[in-house]
């Protein structure tokens, strides 16, 4: 997951960004509210979590412009005011959560899973794709009930391509998401991770779920 | 008992007493007057008989009929009267008098011997008849010899004036206890018209005091005592409100610099602890818990030192404290420190300028104001001080030339955790209190801080203290 994170305390900021990693997720971490905006409309995030009290620009207005722009992308609040006023200002401006600083870790970790779950309408909190199972709070991958052991960025790239199921992934949308790094051409080390994964998921089975897209990129679905 | 009662009931025996008073007086002159008009009456017929006996021989005028013809009023229903002879006896009588059979009595008789007339009141023979009587006496003068004296002695009947008398009282007795009721019934009506506000007072008031200071008094204002209350109140409702939203903002305020070391704490640490760190980590964790204990510490200390300013509980000494020492002291401190982050520290002019106050919380003011302007230099930049005698003051000047800040920033700059943009985005933040206690500091000392910047060139921040005029 491409996780966008707007907050100016540089240690809160911090944190978060290595909790997120350490999940798995790609994530840009920007402490001032007019260039957190530009992040936000120009590139394509999972996810964004919004810091109300920015410097530059504050939280809400931010919130209304990513709103305007129809970018449906979830939105995290966080913020020091625990005000219930404050809470449903947030809400009501186009927020789908809230967090109140200071807040537990496991807490934060928990709120952004049930929000990346949002946009795939995935229920029981896993994501299935045929008998592949993949539960985003245990990080556990199984097909058919056999447990399949990934590494940190095979989990990341399978997660994406699972969330995505049917959709055509190109390189570009790959490397941003799950690298956070621009696409550079003559890289492949998406080629390497995408065969590394067809290695453990669909090696000796006859159903293949991880398909290349000639031209374009790649899709994970059931035939 | 309500206010309105209770005025109502003044009012009412006020209006009581002076009606019974009015009433007492009126049934007192009116019975004196009708008193005096049959007593005139009474003493005008017997003078007239008088004269007119002086003017006839007493023996023609012991015919009653003769009398009657004479003295036509005698005869009417309400008067009588009757002559004694000078040996006392009666001579003539008007015929309705012998029913009552009044003797002379030896008042009458006295007065009349020593020649003065005199007015009584008798009980007449039948029962409850008052009468009035005047006795007048004369003498016949016949020749030189001293004439016989007689008496002539009028009365008539008390009773019609007694009625009359009496239907005032009645008339009194009645009208005055209604008048009295209708008077209170007005009272009582007006005394609730005006009263009416200050039950709709009472109510906003209740929804106030119980936490509501939104409200305000909505009553029709007119410029009686009642308008003027309204105006009073609602202006009183509308500071305590702004100073109750003060201390709800810097409450809110003061939680909120808290939590964001908490937040921290808690953050660093969960992470930490979710899964087996190396030793460097662990040791970076701990490091920077710490500098939020100490961020945290600061805060507290600070705003115990603003909530005990703000009782008057900070001691202040007042002694003479010399500036420039003070300057150069500090800028020794603070030069090393800037140096690592490329800030050189400098003094320029330096007044040998002696001000009275608190040494410790002078130094305190100026290492604030110096940090802060080394904080927000930029590496490469200069902060300089400086330390100028004017007009029996001395100006201590702190210069950087680092972010500075926009007009509403200077604006604000020493309010309680105000901070602008800029230093919000800064890495190493403050606790926001610092000027304030600069502030603080300065005014008790009896002289300002002010400020001049531009964005992106820097600022000056100035405390004017007046000097010490005894060391000067």
């Amino acid at each position: 997951m491409r996780v966008l994170v707007l907050e100016d305390e540089v240690k809160v900021g911090a944190f978060i960004r290595r909790a997120l990693e350490e999940e798995s997720h790609a994530v840009d971490l920007c402490p001032e509210g007019v260039e957190g905006l530009g992040y936000a409309l120009n590139r394509t995030y999972d996810l964004i979590i919004l810091d109300l009290m920015l410097p530059g620009l504050p939280g809400l207005d931010i919130l209304k412009k990513i709103r305007e722009e129809k970018i449906q992308t979830p939105v995290l609040i966080l913020t020091a005011r625990s005000q219930v006023d404050q809470k449903v200002k947030g809400l009501d401006s186009g927020g789908d959560d809230y967090l109140t600083k200071p807040f537990a870790i496991e807490e934060l970790l928990a709120r952004v899973r049930a929000l990346c779950r949002r946009g795939t309408g995935e229920s029981r909190g896993v994501l299935q794709v045929d008998d592949l199972i993949l539960s985003p709070a245990t990080r556990e991958v199984t097909r058919s009930g056999q447990r399949i052991d990934l590494t940190a960025k095979e989990y990341a790239l399978l997660e994406y391509l699972m969330r995505n199921a049917g959709r055509v992934l190109t390189r570009p949308m790959i490397a941003e998401h799950v690298w956070n790094l621009d696409f550079d051409t003559s890289t492949n080390v998406i080629d390497v991770y995408v065969n590394y994964l067809r290695n453990k998921v669909d090696r000796g089975w006859d159903r293949q779920l991880i398909h290349t897209v000639r031209g374009s990129g790649y899709t994970l679905k059931a035939e | 008992m309500p206010l309105r009662l209770r005025l109502t009931l003044w009012y009412g025996t006020t209006l009581a007493l002076v009606l019974v008073s009015f009433a007492f007086v009126l049934y007192t002159v009116m019975a004196q007057a009708l008193r005096a008009q049959v007593d005139e009456s009474l003493e005008m017929a017997a003078l007239a008989m008088v004269r007119s006996l002086e003017r006839h021989p007493l023996g023609s005028l012991l015919n009653f009929e003769r009398l009657s013809s004479e003295f036509s009023d005698l005869v009417t229903i309400d008067k009588f009267f009757q002559i004694f002879s000078p040996t006392g006896k009666v001579t003539i009588q008007s015929p309705h008098i012998q029913a009552r059979g009044i003797s002379l009595n030896s008042i009458a008789l006295e007065a009349a011997f020593a020649g003065k007339t005199v007015f009584q009141s008798v009980k007449g023979s039948s029962a409850n008849a008052s009468l009035r009587l005047v006795s007048v006496p004369f003498t016949y003068h016949k020749g030189r010899n001293k004439a016989p004296l007689y008496i002539v002695q009028v009365g008539t009947s008390l009773d019609p004036m007694e009625a009359t008398l009496h239907r005032l009282f009645i008339v009194l007795l009645i009208t005055g206890p209604i008048a009295l009721a209708l008077a209170m019934a007005g009272g009582w009506f007006l005394a609730g018209r005006a009263l009416r506000p200050v039950e709709s007072i009472r109510r906003t008031a209740q929804n106030i005091a119980s936490g509501d200071l939104t409200q305000r008094l909505t009553v029709k204002v007119t410029p009686d005592e009642i308008g003027r209350l309204v105006e009073t109140f609602n202006a009183m409702i509308a500071s305590l409100d702004a100073s109750f939203r003060e201390v709800r903002q810097f409450t809110a305020d003061a939680s909120h610099e808290l939590r964001t070391p908490l937040t921290v704490l808690k953050g660093e640490t969960e992470l930490a602890l979710r899964r087996p760190r190396t030793a460097e980590d662990y040791r970076q964790v701990l490091e920077s818990s710490l500098e939020e204990i100490d961020r945290m510490s600061k805060i507290v200390d600070e705003l115990l030192f603003l909530a005990r300013a703000d009782l008057g509980e900070v001691q202040m000494e007042s002694v003479p404290v010399r500036l420039g020492e003070l300057v150069k002291d500090i800028q020794r401190q603070a030069d090393p420190l800037g140096r690592e982050q490329g800030v050189r520290t400098t003094v320029s002019r330096v007044d040998p300028a002696v001000v009275r106050g608190d040494e410790l919380r002078l130094r305190e003011m100026l290492t604030n104001l110096v940090d802060n302007a080394i904080k927000y230099s930029r590496p490469g930049g200069e902060v300089e001080v400086t330390l100028v005698m004017n007009a029996g003051t001395a100006h201590l000047s702190v210069s950087d030339q680092g972010i500075g800040m926009d007009h509403a920033d200077q604006t604000r700059i020493f309010d309680r955790f105000y901070r602008a943009d800029a230093a919000r985005a800064h890495s190493k933040k403050g606790t926001g209190l610092g000027l304030a206690i600069c502030k603080w500091i300065a005014e008790c000392h009896k002289g300002r801080i002010e400020v001049q910047s531009k964005v992106g060139e820097g600022s000056r921040f100035t405390v004017v203290l007046p000097l010490d005029p005894l060391a000067h």
